[in-house]
């Protein structure tokens, strides 16, 4: 039981990152249409970030335990960069789709560069973060507080997010503009704008993500394109543009993994990509994505 | 210098006899000129670390080496191209050879990428000399006897030790065996060493748990949950770069550690970011060929780990070493040449002098065997927590020359691990 619970735990955070980052994905697409390849680098740049962030605040003399609200909101003021990127967007929004596969793609590699412009080539690791909060004991399991604390802001996350678009004026906007951008504009409503605050909702999505995990892990230019590919699956899985496909699609990745890992590890990739594989036959825009018209 | 009638004639007439004996004024032209040695290694991606390490030593050596006079009396000149991909690196192997028409290229970390360079280097007569690369394919050796290709030690040469050290200190004392190495061939291969060499040697081992997790992985929560539930009293794990801090880090919160032997054959590679907050003690911690708190270190290693720590605030760790050695064995080879053949020597001659002599590195005495492939000693021990350092030393060292740790010249890994003696 406690094997099972372990393997479960396991699963849930790492299903908790990828949703962040799926999330964002989804947004974006669900408003604006755009596949944003860029996502992993938001993820990357929330992660170098937050070391930085980190370093900061250790240099002000603040105490361990407040590391994780400065991660946070790390994550969230580097997601800003985010409005800028739109700007550019901007320009290709009524072209071909393979355009903006193209300048996303094109922005993920300058990430790359860019971080090791700033940050250097070399991995970078948080270390007075992770092991600050201690442990707890779930059903006889020993695990990291933190892990537990990042598996609680993406739940809280993912509900705020719910919230935002089910229950406000501004998520009823962003929900109608995602219908239908052209009626939108025609009823008054600044389109423009709007997407504005959806990409950058969506960075910040990511850039949080990034920023909570790196005290687990650690910040390295290889993350972006490793998290990319994951994050599809979930996107695949779920349906493109549907955040609750994002909550269901992240949990599905996150658990089968860790329970190929625990059961045949050979067949860690081969079991979510085999998932990708039966929901594109038996439905091809995924579990909660809409039937193209 | 203003060119008159008398002067012009000079000029012509040196030119005229430097076209005819060209060899003694190349060779004094030679020797005017620095000696320009291509280095290749990674200065980014998982291997970043190690390459910088090997950089900052190979600049160092080459500092010191110049104020003694450089390499017979030629000053050395380093001229820099980056290890990425085997075909990228390829061009810039030949690119330092035909345009920056160095003498010798040393460096190449990846084995898969010293794979793809080494037959161009014998294609094109140039002298590599590799710091961590191999030309194994797997624990096969691909050149049984290269021209101008000089490789470091097997890859397995830890794996080997660390498996010995396990059975020297905990042999009796563990049942339940559980590894976590990297999912490409030198992961594979140093599990499958140290099954074999437990079982060699009488130890009945019950292995429990294997994980494979991708270089780079830097979510190690599941991989650590299936090794708990397979509740192992050892666990052997070969990674490297920042996936083993995180693996320790992530294994010491989720109480993975609690009561388990650990055998870390490559940790020393990053000694930096193996903090004592996550460490357990007694660890079999390996720091292949520069273990850099010896005691009883050469004053070379003393002199260059001062520096290093003074400059760059961390340790330097084994690829130093691999530099240092490289070039140290590369100016013996050239002066040996040189002075046999009393002028400057072709790439054949170095290469031809090279093999067997013996050269003062950073972490001792080594050389290359007449196969071309290096003998250094080795360090790794238990690990210890008490010390001035944020990250673990050794409690005792236990060292061991290359040539009890590696098959020897043309012998199959997996016959020589069943027949080989082994110091247990």
């Amino acid at each position: 039981m406690t094997e099972l619970v372990d393997v479960f735990l396991g699963g849930t955070f790492h299903a908790a990152v990828l949703f962040l980052v799926a999330a964002g994905l989804q947004l974006v697409f669900g408003v604006q249409k755009i596949v944003n390849l860029a996502c992993g680098s938001f993820y990357a740049l929330g992660a170098y970030f937050g070391i930085t962030a980190v370093g900061i605040a250790i240099k002000l003399g603040m105490p361990p335990l407040l590391f994780f609200p400065v991660l946070i909101v790390a994550g969230l003021a580097i997601g800003l960069v985010g409005l800028p990127i739109e700007r550019v967007l901007r320009t290709i929004y009524r072209r071909d789709e393979s355009y903006q596969l193209l300048i996303t793609f094109g922005f993920l590699l300058m990430f790359q560069d860019a971080f090791r412009y700033l940050w250097g080539a070399t991995p970078r690791t948080m270390d007075n973060v992770y092991l600050a909060y201690g442990t707890a004991q779930v059903l006889g399991v020993r695990v990291p507080t933190y892990n537990l604390l990042v598996i609680a802001a993406s739940i809280a996350i993912a509900a705020g997010l719910g919230l935002f678009l089910e229950r406000t004026k501004t998520g009823r906007i962003v929900r109608a503009t995602a219908e239908n951008r052209d009626m939108a504009e025609g009823l008054g409503i600044n389109a423009s704008k709007i997407f504005a605050i959806v990409f950058t909702v969506g960075c910040m999505l990511g850039t949080v993500g990034g920023a909570l995990v790196v005290p687990s892990g650690a910040a390295s230019l290889d993350m972006a394109v490793d998290l990319v590919v994951e994050s599809f699956a979930v996107v695949v899985i779920g349906g493109l543009g549907s955040m609750r496909g994002a909550v269901v699609g992240a949990l599905i990745v996150g658990l089968m993994r860790a329970a190929a890992i625990s059961l045949m590890p050979e067949l860690e990739m081969l079991s979510v990509y085999l998932v990708v594989v039966v929901v594109l036959i038996l439905r091809p825009a995924g579990l909660f994505g809409k039937v193209a018209a | 210098m203003k060119l008159t009638r008398r002067n012009f004639s000079k000029l012509a007439g040196s030119s005229v006899l430097a076209i005819a004996t060209p060899g003694i004024f190349a060779a004094a032209l030679a020797q005017d000129k620095p000696l320009r040695i291509g280095i290749i290694a990674p200065r980014s991606g998982v291997a970043g670390t190690a390459g910088e390490c090997g950089i900052r030593a190979v600049q160092w050596a080459a500092e010191r080496m110049n104020k003694d006079g450089g390499i017979a009396g030629r000053k050395i000149e380093l001229v820099f191209e980056e290890e990425t991909n085997p075909k990228d690196t390829i061009e810039r192997f030949r690119r330092l050879i035909l345009q920056e028409k160095v003498e010798a290229v040393h460096g190449l970390i990846s084995t898969g990428v010293s794979l793809g360079v080494a037959p161009v280097a014998e294609e094109e007569q140039a002298l590599l000399v590799m710091w961590d690369g191999t030309t194994q394919d797997g624990v096969k050796e691909t050149m049984a006897n290269p021209r101008y290709v000089f490789r470091s030690t097997d890859n397995e040469c830890e794996a080997v030790m660390g498996s010995l050290l396990a059975i020297k200190y905990f042999k009796g004392k563990f049942k339940r065996v559980a590894g976590i190495n990297p999912d490409y061939s030198y992961g594979r291969n140093n599990w499958e060493a140290f099954k074999q060499i437990l079982g060699r040697y009488g130890v009945e081992a019950e292995f429990v748990a294997e994980q494979w997790p991708k270089v780079g992985t830097m979510d190690l929560t599941s991989h650590i949950a299936a090794l708990k539930a397979a509740k192992p009293d050892l666990i052997f794990s070969s990674m490297l770069f920042a996936d083993l801090p995180v693996f320790m880090k992530q294994g010491h919160a989720a109480g993975l550690f609690d009561g388990v032997k650990i055998v870390l054959p490559a940790a020393g590679w990053q000694i930096n970011q193996l903090k004592k907050e996550f460490m357990p003690e007694g660890i079999i911690f390996g720091h292949n060929t520069l273990y850099f708190d010896h005691p009883q270190a050469s004053p070379l290693q003393k002199a260059f780990v001062q520096d290093y720590m003074d400059r760059y605030k961390e340790a330097p760790h084994w690829e130093a070493d691999r530099a240092y050695f490289a070039l140290a064995a590369y100016k013996a080879g050239v002066e040996a040449a040189q002075k046999a053949a009393s002028k400057w020597p072709t790439p054949e001659q170095v290469a031809e002098a090279m093999p067997g002599l013996e050269v003062e590195s950073l972490g001792g005495k080594g050389r290359f065997r007449k196969d071309k492939i290096a003998e250094q000693v080795f360090y790794q021990g238990p690990s210890t927590n008490t010390n001035k350092y944020d990250f673990p030393t050794l409690a005792s060292i236990d060292t061991f020359q290359a040539e009890q740790l590696q098959k020897p010249p043309g012998a199959d890994f997996w016959e020589w691990i069943k027949t080989a003696k082994m110091p247990v």
